[in-house]
């Protein structure tokens, strides 16, 4: 019974941490990959990861840098597995081109089309502070980087979506 | 602080706030600065994608499962705690804790906005029932179905709080709600953003924050929002 319970409650806490965060983690895994289909196998794997490691999250609030550190580790063993090189963004799939997808925003187009344009390093240090929340030390942390070096990405991302944008 | 240096800092970090002393004197920077600001908010949309719907892996079962004991505060954490709900008694009824990092509750309501900037998506597509029910359990609140379309639900830290903060689409453009059920106040609160304003409404023992674009009619949904959310405790 004490068992039951355990597994019920072990259930509960999974279910809300994905509740809560599962649309971070899916658009830091799209934003990593620059591919919605492989965004979406990278998120099931994360997500199979995290529930068999559920009991060493020891503290709650730190959910959230838990699955996306989850969600960086399965983009990198995915694009290890498939062998995969860089994304030439001259012919893209149509999972890619899907994450490119025509709004009827002219600018948000060009802006989305400038961010997957920009190289790895600068693109992601730019979700994690834009879209994740997080400050330059966390970004460091997570990237293994030192802050000055994280503070000089986005400095670099920043400066060449403003020209890219500037030139559309 | 010269010009490349603050126009590198503010590149790096538009939130940043020091260099005020350069900043005061030099309309070049001050230029800058807005546009870094405006591009990240250009920037916040365009990574902001459509999510699909969550399918989640079959899960396998896990043997001899046990609950880990959560990690113990400090007992200085306590100590704060004790010193903060003895220091709140003494001021009043009031009971906001603003904390040190904000002069107000809204003004952190509006660094919260701004943090997470990623839920003010113009869409047309809402979040699911599970995940509305999940972000506002029933044992919070409850909300009419009718309310309108919710386009963002997601839990956040308010005030040491966890709190749902749910997004709707007005006319202007995405508004905010921001539920608060312990968050008293004594009368309405109005709040000026950069770019976006809002109120502060008292609702029973708690209240409820709508903030939305400049123009945007909020009486309306207002409203709305305070017909369709009733408390549960």
């Amino acid at each position: 019974m004490q068992s039951s319970n355990a597994a019920t409650t072990r259930r509960q806490r999974f279910d809300q941490f994905v509740g809560i965060y599962h649309q971070d983690m899916y658009r830091y895994a799209a934003w990593l990959s620059r591919d919605k289909a492989v965004a979406e196998d990278v998120v099931q794997e994360a997500l199979l990861r995290a529930w068999k490691s559920l009991d060493a999250l020891r503290d709650d609030s730190s959910a959230k840098q838990w699955l996306l550190t989850i969600v960086r580790r399965e983009n990198a063993r995915y694009f290890e597995r498939k062998r995969l090189e860089t994304v030439d963004i001259d012919n893209l799939t149509a999972s890619q081109a899907a994450l490119l997808a025509v709004e009827e925003d002219r600018e948000l187009d060009d802006m989305r089309q400038a961010i997957y344009e920009l190289d790895d390093d600068y693109r992601e240090p730019l979700v994690l502070q834009v879209l994740m929340g997080y400050s330059t030390n966390e970004i460091a942390e997570q990237m293994g980087l030192k802050q000055g070096a994280v503070l000089t990405r986005l400095h670099r991302a920043r400066a060449r979506l403003r020209e890219k944008m500037a030139q559309r | 602080m010269n010009c490349e240096e603050y126009r590198k800092a503010i590149a790096a970090e538009p939130s940043f706030d020091g260099g005020a002393a350069h900043l005061s004197e030099c309309a070049g920077c001050q230029a800058y600065r807005k546009e870094m600001q405006e591009l990240d908010r250009s920037i916040g949309r365009a990574l902001s994608l459509d999510v699909p719907e969550l399918v989640l892996p079959e899960l396998p079962d896990i043997d001899n499962v046990t609950t880990l004991p959560k990690r113990r505060r400090p007992a200085l954490t306590f100590l704060a705690l004790a010193a903060t709900v003895v220091l709140a008694a003494f001021v009043g009824f009031r009971m906001i804790d603003t904390g040190g990092e904000y002069g107000s509750l809204g003004e952190e309501l509006l660094a919260h906005i701004d943090h997470e900037r990623g839920a003010l998506v113009v869409t047309d597509v809402p979040v699911s029932d599970d995940l509305l029910a999940q972000v506002v359990p029933t044992s919070i609140a409850r909300l009419d179905q009718n309310t309108g379309l919710f386009t963002y639900a997601r839990t956040c830290p308010v005030n040491g709080k966890t709190v749902p903060h749910l997004v709707m689409q007005g006319e202007r453009g995405p508004v905010t709600i921001i539920l608060m059920p312990d968050e008293k106040i004594s009368g309405p609160e109005t709040v000026e953003g950069e770019s976006v304003r809002g109120v502060i409404l008292p609702v029973g023992d708690g209240s409820i924050a709508i903030f939305g674009e400049r123009e945007e009619a909020l009486d309306n949904i207002e409203r709305k929002i305070l017909d369709s959310v009733s408390w549960s405790t």
